[in-house]
């Protein structure tokens, strides 16, 4: 995600947190496979 | 990383398996998903005040399936036109409609007609007056270019196969200087062609 709001001119793109959302659930082993957490992402539109 | 689909994937199947999947949630939160749902996962796990989600109606929290806080990334300011695309239920947009207050305004955006109506019904019930619903999905956003001052959003991109579509409307919606605080899925392994294809995946 950052690659797509980076190409698309936002500036300031960051991951702030992650999160374990999936532990717990149905999906937790498929999540550790493949590594995925929820993430806090910040971006600014870049000024004209 | 983000993922993107095969340029051959069956994107109109998706979207129908979206829009069945969370209106499934909407009808039963407390129904078999495989994610968490709720104020009491929301607080526990993603760090929301539990406070501020027990002052909205449960109608509303219960259906909550955010995968991140994007609260917590900046407080949004008074007065600011806040787009929550994927509102849902309204969990996010009811939070963001009172940081912004009366003067501010809450647009949710949502595909699935039960989400709206939650969040509609759940705006009246708070007396919140400064929240509109409106019907879109992240692709074809019905807002102003360059009206909004943040973008929130949670749990949603991931679903959306035309990512770039998706950050270029949020490009457009902002005004320059605009902020995006998104919650989403990141992925840390490179996934199979059988992951990228298989539809289950994609809408969990």
């Amino acid at each position: 995600m950052i690659d797509v709001f980076t190409a698309a001119g936002f500036t300031d793109v960051t991951i702030t947190a992650r999160f374990e959302c999936f532990e717990g659930t149905t999906k937790q082993s498929t999540a550790r496979k493949y590594r995925v957490v929820g993430a806090n992402l910040s971006a600014v539109r870049a000024a004209v | 990383m983000a993922v993107m689909c095969p340029v051959d994937f069956d994107k109109a199947r998706l979207r129908a398996e979206v829009q069945t999947m969370y209106a499934r949630v909407a009808a039963a939160p407390d129904g078999e998903f495989h994610f968490h749902r709720g104020p009491a996962y929301a607080a526990a796990r993603l760090g929301y005040d539990d406070q501020e989600l027990a002052a909205l109606p449960l109608e509303v929290t219960s259906s909550f399936a955010g995968v991140a806080n994007p609260h917590a990334i900046r407080r949004i300011p008074t007065g600011a036109v806040v787009v929550d695309i994927g509102c849902g239920a309204g969990t996010d947009l009811l939070l963001a409609a009172r940081q912004v207050g009366p003067t501010g305004r809450a647009i949710g955006v949502d595909m699935t007609d039960a989400m709206r109506a939650r969040a509609t019904d759940g705006a009246a019930r708070c007396g919140l007056t400064n929240v509109e619903v409106r019907a879109g999905d992240a692709t074809r956003l019905p807002v102003d270019d360059h009206s909004v001052d943040v973008v929130i959003s949670n749990g949603v991109l991931n679903l959306v196969p035309e990512k770039e579509r998706a950050v270029a409307e949020i490009a457009r919606v902002l005004k320059p200087g605009g902020r995006a605080q998104i919650g989403d899925i990141v992925i840390g392994e490179v996934l199979s062609e059988d992951c990228l294809r298989d539809i289950d995946l994609w809408t969990g």
